[in-house]
């Protein structure tokens, strides 16, 4: 009970003082993304434009900053001298993110089924891989460095690289719906796992 | 000396290693692999030189015409008015004015329109008219339609071109650009799409630092004017992000010779572009990062230019020569080709140049502004006068 009780209290701590700025900023984009790209009465690969393209950058908004609180010294210094272990907290922090990154995405979907476009469950899972793959970049080497900036800097190099470098990226593609392939995006969703697996991993190590 | 010490300090900042790793990727990725071969004049007597736009109304108006009633038929026009695909359904009110338009342009009756009857372009329809009646259903259908003056002729007199066509192009790559300034237009192309970004994270993380090492309250303490501050952080972020610019220049410059060993070359072209070209965009992004930085957060300029990014190079997918507007942020001039294209918006593109370079130290005076303000706690007091207020109002 303690220990629910523990997690509900970071929980709820942590989604009202870390989280509402950066989720403002997903939602500014998942509105931008209505307005600039159309959602009504596509085609199967027109409708997965938007998904890729602009909704796929809430992955870096939301999942990038997890390690942002402790870049303040005196938060990182307070936190290291709680009971609660602080990668525990970072576990939470990403796990409620990714499922305010589903949400989003899932929402935007619903949307765009309900204006007549033609999408299926793989958009939402297509879309979300793609997100999550940038987000997990970014969560990479903001908790490596340390610094959250260099972690927004590295998935929006690989976001850039995505519009010339499709060859080159192969199964890590972030497009790949909208050329009409879906098999890319199982690589996505398994490397993102890797990816927070290494992190994590790292940081466990690194701090002993 | 307070420049060279704050060159130091970007010099050494990760976040510019990783900029200037990724400038030199894009560098050699796109460009340099891709220019190997010398162009060869165009021979006579083949069958295809390539496409070109040309704006022919006997062959244009038809075109747009058919397309304009295909699409009315079906009940949506498609558009890219910010790079993405839209398809835009007309209300009641707009679709009586397309119809209007439509029946001007096509002499059809309102009958033999539903009737799908074949159309004749009615002989008293000048030109002029037909292209204001286009940019009239462009504008109805909300920009970025085919029938607006950025996009119908390139989609509906696109004509093969002649051999005189492909030697003029030739000789003017080999005669007015001197072969360097076609290759310049090119690389400034390529860098374009990574300085345009890239130096607001460059820019963010300095502007951080100081707050993170917790050393803005010694320098707000310190005798230094904050104009003369801020202009040298902006001056030497500016300076050290050309940095990879000028080498992959020298670069690019010693390829060409390469290529064109006997050619006559403007040695210079490839410098003058990137100052020209490129100076402005980094500039810009630095004020950017700065600026809102200095105002709010690293995140929020971040998402500011990443969204005048985004807008801007999806707007310019849909052409990559020639069409370059007066506040476009990225050029794109993706050809060694299309001098005349390139320089039939030279005036738009001079004014762009200037517009970008001007709003970007104006910016930066602003930056000074409040930092100065933050010294003397004048900006700090005003968001919590601000706060206190507020708090009065809700609990009232």
């Amino acid at each position: 009970m303690s220990y629910l009780r523990s997690t509900f209290r970071i929980l709820s701590v942590n989604l009202k003082h870390n989280f509402i700025p950066h989720l403002l900023i997903a939602l500014v984009i998942a509105f931008m993304t209505q307005v600039l790209s159309g959602i009504t009465a596509l085609n199967t690969r027109e409708a997965a434009q938007p998904l890729e393209r602009m909704l796929s950058l809430t992955g870096i908004v939301l999942l990038t900053p997890i390690f942002l609180p402790e870049q303040n010294e005196n938060i990182r210094d307070l936190i290291r001298s709680k009971r609660t272990d602080y990668l525990a907290v970072c576990v939470i922090r990403l796990l409620y993110s990714i499922l305010f990154l589903a949400v989003i995405i899932g929402f935007f979907t619903y949307m765009m089924l309900c204006r007549e476009s033609n999408v299926t469950i793989e958009h939402f899972v297509g879309g979300f891989a793609s997100a999550l793959f940038l987000g997990a970049l970014g969560f990479f080497f903001a908790g490596l460095t340390q610094n959250t900036i260099t972690g927004y800097m590295v998935s929006a190099i690989y976001y850039i690289a995505n519009y010339s470098l499709k060859d080159e990226l192969k199964n890590f593609y972030l497009f790949s719906m909208s050329a009409g392939s879906f098999t890319e995006k199982y690589w996505l969703l398994g490397g993102s796992v890797v990816i927070f697996a290494v992190t994590f991993f790292l940081l466990k190590y690194s701090r002993k | 000396m307070l420049f060279l010490k704050e060159c130091k300090k970007v010099l050494f900042s990760l976040t510019f290693v990783i900029y200037c790793i990724t400038a030199l990727a894009m560098y050699f990725t796109q460009f340099h692999g891709d220019i190997g071969a010398p162009l060869e004049a165009p021979a006579p007597g083949r069958d295809d030189y390539g496409m070109t736009a040309k704006e022919i109304p006997e062959l244009l108006m038809p075109e747009a015409v058919w397309s304009l009633i295909t699409e009315y038929y079906s009940g949506s026009f498609t558009a890219y008015p910010y790079g993405f695909i839209k398809h835009v359904k007309l209300t009641e009110k707009q679709k009586a004015r397309m119809e209007e338009i439509i029946l001007e342009v096509s002499g059809l009756t309102m009958q033999e329109l539903e009737a799908h009857e074949y159309f004749k372009i009615p002989e008293d329809l000048t030109y002029e008219h037909f292209r204001e009646l286009m940019r009239e259903a462009d504008k109805i259908i909300g920009g970025g339609s085919k029938y607006g003056d950025n996009f119908i002729v390139g989609n509906f007199s696109y004509v093969p071109k002649t051999y005189e066509d492909a030697l003029l192009e030739y000789e003017q790559f080999l005669y007015e650009d001197k072969i360097t300034g076609a290759y310049a237009r090119l690389y400034c192309d390529y860098l374009g799409i990574i300085v345009s970004v890239l130096p607001v994270f460059v820019a963010a993380a300095l502007a951080n630092r100081d707050k993170k090492s917790r050393m803005e309250q010694l320098i707000f303490a310190r005798k230094i004017s904050s104009v003369k501050l801020i202009f040298t952080r902006f001056f030497s972020l500016t300076a050290i992000m050309l940095t990879p610019v000028v080498i992959t220049a020298v670069i690019a410059q010693i390829k060409v010779n390469s290529i064109y060993p006997n050619g006559t070359m403007d040695s210079f072209a490839l410098f003058k572009y990137a100052a020209f070209w490129l100076v402005p965009n980094i500039m810009a992004a630095s004020a950017v990062g700065m600026l809102i930085t200095e105002i709010a957060s690293g995140l929020l300029a971040i998402f500011i230019q990443g969204v005048w990014w985004i807008t801007s190079i999806s707007a310019a997918t849909s052409g990559l020569t020639g069409r370059i507007g007066k506040f476009t942020l990225i050029m794109r001039h993706n050809s060694l080709m299309g001098y005349d294209a390139f320089f039939d918006r030279w005036e738009n593109i001079v004014f762009n140049r200037i517009f970008f370079t001007v709003v970007s130290i104006l910016g930066i005076a602003l930056t000074a502004f409040i930092y100065e303000q933050k010294r003397k706690g004048v900006f700090n007091v005003l968001f919590k006068i601000n706060f206190q207020n507020s708090k009065r109002q809700s609990k009232a």
